[in-house]
């Protein structure tokens, strides 16, 4: 099978959501000794931004998003591993996670796919996450953006929380701040001292990539 | 005219004194019995509930009064965990489904325990109280909502992709399980029932998927029916920000449609477009100021917000040839923090009052 071939394979089985379809393309890429990297940045991030071009003109949904996602996250298993780490370390790094109190995370997860997609590492916190796990692991992971999402108001003073603990720990200034969340807005983020938000997953990470540069 | 009055004028597209006033103020009317009553007190015990709901409607002249609790009522009562602290809107944190079997091992709980008779009870409790006054409306998850709360969204919605036929009965035993609810609200003397049909979103799904898994005649289309069988006005809440306003609105024909409004999203509907494009026609539309302005704005903020948005419904009714089919609303609920502003509530009903008063145009 030609390198071409299993590109396609790779981006094609993330269009069409088939993660056994991108496990088996992964592989091949290893066999046939297909720079990862390029299998990554080539096959599965092309799939995605496919897709993620489809769902920003409504011509796919959310249950194709979130399989999409799924069967990027299956490629990206197998071929990650395969990455030489010095070949990793110009990647901009970013946590994300849902704030302490609230559990509702898919739109975390769909910024969390675009983010991947767009080239940045994500360490991804997961839910209801406790402030000082947001300030503690964006130093230590060295972190250059912190990503917090809430669906929920009672929470939305979590992310300033976060954002005070990260000027007090003398963090603040080596990160980007951006934020996210139905009752979140740019006045919010500007008030409790966030770099940016901005209203879907895509125009979120290009602005970030822009500011990261 | 007095509220019964206004409402039915503006429901039916009537010559009103004003526009109709409801910010969705739920769970923050439990600050009004007093600081020690949490919210987790508030959303178990029916005379709580009823007594919140009585007490706001005193102290701000609302022109409906709807029985939102929250959206993990049926989830909790399904078997879903059910996160309750004391000043924030309950939220699922265990979702009941593991594997594609468990949608079939979903059944109907017993509604006259848990929180499903809370609210039934509750609903029933401030009806009996407030009904000569206000129209009251119960307020209920619908199929959809119910299921994606008890079996986590992301999951009900990878479901949808690869295994439909097990979302489809999940969606059923949802169906029974608003069935039976929809006949329970009916016996408390309320005069509406508004749905939560909040997937109906374009953000989330489309046309095709929310007709498979709700918006169908089987699903939707029967419990409509059935509220309207029952003597109630069949009424749709929805605060996402795309919503599929054809279908929820020209197809579903409710008598009240309450939506937000997201200005920084591409494609979501002013008031005034929501007019012009002639979903007052049929329907009182009810919208749509900000939920966090009644937190974070200033009450000289919100009341220019509230005269403005009057100006722009009152103007965009005129051009349409309406009278008084919209309801002057927050888009989403009130928050129910304890921080948010009574004075804000007060404010818009009050400006309303006054700058949604009706004439010629």
């Amino acid at each position: 099978m030609s390198k071409e071939d299993i590109l396609n394979g790779l981006s094609e089985a993330v269009v069409m959501g088939k993660p056994d379809q991108s496990k088996l393309f992964a592989q091949k890429a290893i066999d046939e000794n297909v720079n990862p990297l390029d299998a990554i940045n080539s096959g599965l991030v092309k799939g995605m931004s496919v897709v993620g071009d489809r769902y920003a003109a409504r011509e796919v949904y959310l249950p194709q998003v979130l399989m999409s996602a799924n069967t990027m996250y299956a490629g990206l298993d197998i071929l990650l591993p395969m990455i030489p780490s010095e070949d990793l370390a110009d990647k901009k790094r970013v946590i994300i996670g849902v704030v302490e109190g609230d559990v509702h995370d898919i739109g975390k997860n769909i910024v969390k796919t675009m983010m991947t997609a767009g080239g940045l590492e994500v360490n991804d916190l997961g839910r209801d996450v406790p402030t000082d796990t947001f300030i503690s692991t964006a130093e230590s992971y060295k972190t250059d953006v912190v990503a917090m999402s809430t669906l929920m108001t009672p929470t939305m003073d979590g992310m300033k929380d976060v954002i005070d603990g990260l000027v007090e720990s003398g963090y603040r200034s080596n990160t980007k701040v951006v934020i996210g969340g139905p009752p979140t807005s740019p006045d919010f983020a500007a008030e409790i001292g966030a770099d940016h938000r901005d209203a879907n997953a895509q125009d979120s990470v290009a602005w970030l990539k822009g500011a990261l540069l | 005219m007095n509220h019964l009055e206004r409402a039915m004028a503006a429901l039916t597209d009537g010559e009103a004194d004003r526009l109709p006033a409801y910010p969705i103020a739920c769970g923050v009317n439990r600050k009004l019995l007093g600081d020690d009553v949490t919210y987790a007190q508030w959303c178990s015990n029916p005379k709580t509930f009823a007594d919140a709901f009585i007490a706001g409607q005193k102290y701000f002249d609302f022109d409906f009064a709807i029985g939102l609790m929250d959206l993990s009522v049926m989830a909790g009562d399904l078997g879903a965990h059910v996160r309750m602290d004391d000043e924030n809107t309950p939220f699922v944190d265990e979702p009941i489904i593991h594997d594609i079997e468990d949608y079939e091992k979903l059944e109907v709980p017993d509604i006259k325990q848990g929180r499903s008779h809370v609210i039934v009870e509750g609903t029933r409790l401030f009806t009996e109280k407030l009904k000569d006054e206000v129209i009251c409306a119960a307020f209920l998850e619908g199929p959809l909502l119910a299921l994606t709360q008890a079996a986590g969204a992301e999951r009900v919605f990878m479901d949808m992709f690869t295994n439909p036929s097990a979302v489809h009965a999940g969606v059923k035993t949802m169906v029974d399980y608003d069935v039976q609810m929809v006949e329970a609200f009916s016996e408390t003397g309320v005069a509406g029932l508004v749905w939560d049909y909040l997937w109906a979103n374009y953000s989330c799904l489309g046309d095709k998927e929310y007709d498979e898994f709700e918006g169908c005649d089987k699903y939707a289309g029967k419990l409509n029916k059935l509220v309207v069988d029952s003597g109630m006005a069949n009424c749709i809440h929805n605060c996402a920000d795309l919503p599929h306003l054809d279908t929820q609105v020209k197809k579903f024909k409710p008598a009240i449609y309450s939506m937000a409004y997201y200005p920084l999203i591409p494609g979501s509907p002013s008031a005034a477009e929501v007019i012009e494009n002639g979903y007052s026609d049929n329907c009182l539309m009810a919208g749509n100021i900000d939920p966090q302005f009644f937190i974070r704005a200033s009450t000289e903020k919100i009341s220019k917000v509230t005269s403005d948005l009057c100006q722009e419904v009152k103007t965009a009714l005129c051009k349409r040839g309406l009278n008084s089919r919209y309801c002057i609303a927050s888009g989403c609920e009130v928050p129910p923090d304890r921080v948010t502003k009574l004075e804000n509530i007060k404010a818009v009903v009050d400006v309303t009052k006054e700058d949604g008063k009706l004439g010629d145009c």
